[in-house]
């Protein structure tokens, strides 16, 4: 496993972080911790997450399937926060 | 801005994208809907007996025209009945709305009758849901769910609708178009792509579904012919390059030819366009293609080096792609020795198979002739099995579009509905199903539909009495244990010629190799009516060359135990 947090913005609509879930669990990604804020905006929210991925398997992949989500706004994989492997 | 209820709101906003027919039944949240698309004078709606061969239909619609196919179920299980096919076409990439009916907005959450969260049951398997739950904004979400479905990678979607949100009184607002935005292709990839192509010996293109998709087959053409590299199709690309052109080398993967095959793996570079380096292409994925390097060109940027790494990563629709491509290739790769390899195996493993010992009609034999006789202007339908492996092996494609399958998904019960669908998008062409004696057993009550429906399209049913796709692995993989899988159609358990006249349709028989072009020719002179043909044939046949699961492309095997590509040093 390997760790990795990713900042997305949110539409603040109905099913928006369902589907972000849903897609986790379909990829095999363990999510680690998971926090929704609103937005001065209040259209959107901003999502903060740290997941695990299996040896092997690059966030860019998962960055780029979370892209293809309509309510997914925006998505980036910040740098490493200091954190590597999980468990080894 | 005219004062109307959310349903004629709805069947406006369909009519205003351009939907010219739904396949669909009624029930008690989508009651509404049904009430003005009485009236529509655009709209057709085409009865079906069950709700997946509405979603297959929309489908085998959208993949016979290139448009958007529409299918409408009610709530609950209506809804649920939708799952298989959404599921299906978000695997193959197919454009399809799905249109539901939900219980009134004021009992969502209360396990009403009839109540599924249908919008939740469908979030892995579709690009995106909509509940409406203001019915002024209908116009705009069929606008943009018919947009999303299109544009980019295509797939399903599904609009939500609950019953008083139908019933309300509103107001219709035009929605304004939805545009895709269109990414074009890098120029300095497409560079580096062309001079990979130009500097390459033994390239190859390696031509997937997207191809068809974006309608890009003349640019391919162009392309391939200006190169002289060879092309191989998969299932999901069946005609998207002639098979009669001298470059093809037919279908790579699990039951591909031994040229497609070989082609890939030999090869230093793969040309990978509109493809997702599927495991039952790539075989195990270690062992596939080693010394190539791979220029793989999607839409969809996530399927790019999600298998196998891409050399040159390429995002963009595949015909803006192919045309940057033939702007950019200046240069014809020197092929010569690499043909000479391909013709050889050409030569010594042409597609065959042999006669079964019992005297019994030959499947492929029937299939090879249907093709052959119905010709590549007709639209072929497959369900999932051995017919369908035959049906993308014996008939000769020519155009894209015209073989229709369940590639992704592999759902037995697909051919009949998308025939029907293909058939109502493109009446005059004749659109065959080539089913399987179980796959028919699953979907066969759209015949009808077709039948009252005036959808006159035919069945060839590969009547094999079997299972015979998992039969086949039960010879080859659980030592001749048969568990499960005869299915007694040899004893006419369903009489299927009785059951076609019973479902308002011709029914024909057919056991003897020559009566088989008499009763294809019978088949196609019925134009009033759908046309079921039973085509006896033995229970032993199997599909060959066959790479088995979990071993690597080139253990392909032509028949059981010979590995030409591993056993010989080629
Ligand atoms: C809905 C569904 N259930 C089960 C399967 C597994 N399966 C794959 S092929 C096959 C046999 C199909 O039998 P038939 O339609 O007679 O085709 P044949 O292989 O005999 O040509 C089965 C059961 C499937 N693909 N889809
Ligand atoms: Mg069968």
């Amino acid at each position: 496993m390997t760790r990795h947090a990713l900042s997305m913005v949110l539409s603040n609509v109905p099913g928006a972080l369902a589907r972000v879930v849903v897609l986790f669990s379909t990829r095999g990604v363990d999510v680690e911790s998971l926090s929704l804020d609103p937005t001065e905006r209040g259209d959107v929210s901003r999502m903060d997450v740290v997941v695990g991925l299996p040896a092997g398997r690059s966030p860019d992949q998962l960055v780029k399937q979370l892209s293809r989500l309509v309510d997914v706004k925006s998505v980036v994989a910040v740098a490493d926060p200091a954190r590597d492997q999980i468990g080894a | 801005m005219d004062t109307v209820t959310g349903a004629s709101s709805l069947v406006r906003a369909l009519e205003d994208a351009g939907c010219e027919v739904i396949f669909g039944i009624p029930g008690g949240a989508i009651l509404p809907a049904y009430d003005p698309l009485l009236d529509s004078m655009k709209i057709r709606h085409v009865l079906v007996r069950h709700e997946q061969g509405a979603g297959h239909a929309a489908s085998g619609y959208a993949q016979a025209t290139g448009r958007v196919g529409v299918c409408v179920a009610t709530s609950g299980p209506g809804a649920t009945n939708l799952v298989t096919p959404l599921a299906d076409a978000y695997m193959d990439s197919v454009p399809i709305v799905a249109i539901t009916g939900q219980v009134s907005r004021s009992v969502i959450g209360t396990d009403a009758f009839q109540e599924a969260d249908i919008r939740s049951i469908s979030l892995p398997i579709t690009k995106h849901a909509f509940q409406v739950t203001d019915p002024a904004d209908i116009p705009a979400v069929i606008a943009e769910a018919f947009a999303l479905a299109a544009g980019g990678r295509p797939g399903p979607v599904l609009v939500d609708i609950p019953k008083d949100v139908l019933a309300a009184t509103t107001t219709y607002t035009p929605a304004p178009p939805v545009r895709n935005p269109r990414v074009t292709p890098a120029a300095n990839e497409i560079r580096r792509a062309a001079n990979l192509i130009a500097s390459s010996r033994r390239p190859v293109f390696y031509i997937g579904g997207g191809v068809v998709r974006a309608g890009a087959a003349a640019e391919l053409r162009t392309l391939a012919e200006r190169t002289g590299i060879p092309v191989v199709t998969t299932l999901m690309a069946r005609g998207a390059f002639p098979d009669s052109h001298r470059q093809h080398l037919g279908m790579p993967g699990m039951h591909g030819t031994v040229p497609a095959v070989a082609a890939l793996q030999q090869a230093d570079l793969l040309i990978a366009l509109g493809t997702r380096f599927d495991d039952r292409v790539t075989g195990v994925l270690e062992l596939f293609a080693p010394n190539a390097a791979v220029i793989h060109a999607d839409i969809d940027p996530a399927e790019i080096s999600k298998n196998r790494k891409a050399d040159v990563p390429i995002v963009g629709d595949c015909k803006d792609v192919l045309v940057s491509l033939n702007a950019a290739v200046r240069r014809a790769p020197v092929l010569t020795s690499w043909w000479a390899y391909l013709d050889g195996l050409r030569d010594r493993f042409p597609l065959g198979y042999d006669w079964p010992a019992d005297g019994k009609l030959a499947p492929q034999y029937v299939i090879e002739r249907i093709g052959t006789l119905v010709g590549p202007e007709a639209i072929y339908t497959a369900g999932v099995g051995q017919h369908q492996m035959w049906a993308a092996q014996y008939v000769g494609y020519e155009r894209p579009g015209s073989f229709i399958n369940s590639g992704g998904l592999g759902t037995m019960g697909f051919a009949v509905p998308a025939a029907m669908g293909a058939q109502c998008g493109v009446p005059d062409r004749a659109v065959w199903a080539i089913d399987g004696d179980g796959c028919f057993q699953m979907t066969n009550q759209e015949l009808v539909t077709c039948a009252l429906e005036n959808i006159p399209i035919k069945v060839a049913i590969i009547n094999n009495g079997n299972l015979g796709m998992v039969r086949q692995w039960q010879n080859l993989f659980y030592r001749g244990r048969y568990s499960n899988t005869g299915l007694s159609t040899h004893q006419r358990v369903p009489d299927f010629v009785a059951l076609a006249e019973a479902l308002g349709c011709v029914g024909l028989r057919c056991a003897e190799k020559s009566e088989v072009d008499d009763v294809i020719m019978r088949a196609m002179e019925v134009r009033d009516r759908p046309v079921v043909v039973d085509f006896v044939v033995g229970e032993d046949a199997q599909v060959w060359p066959m790479v088995a699961a979990g071993t690597g492309n080139d253990e392909i095997m032509t028949v059981r135990g010979i590995k030409p590509l591993f056993d010989e040093d080629l």
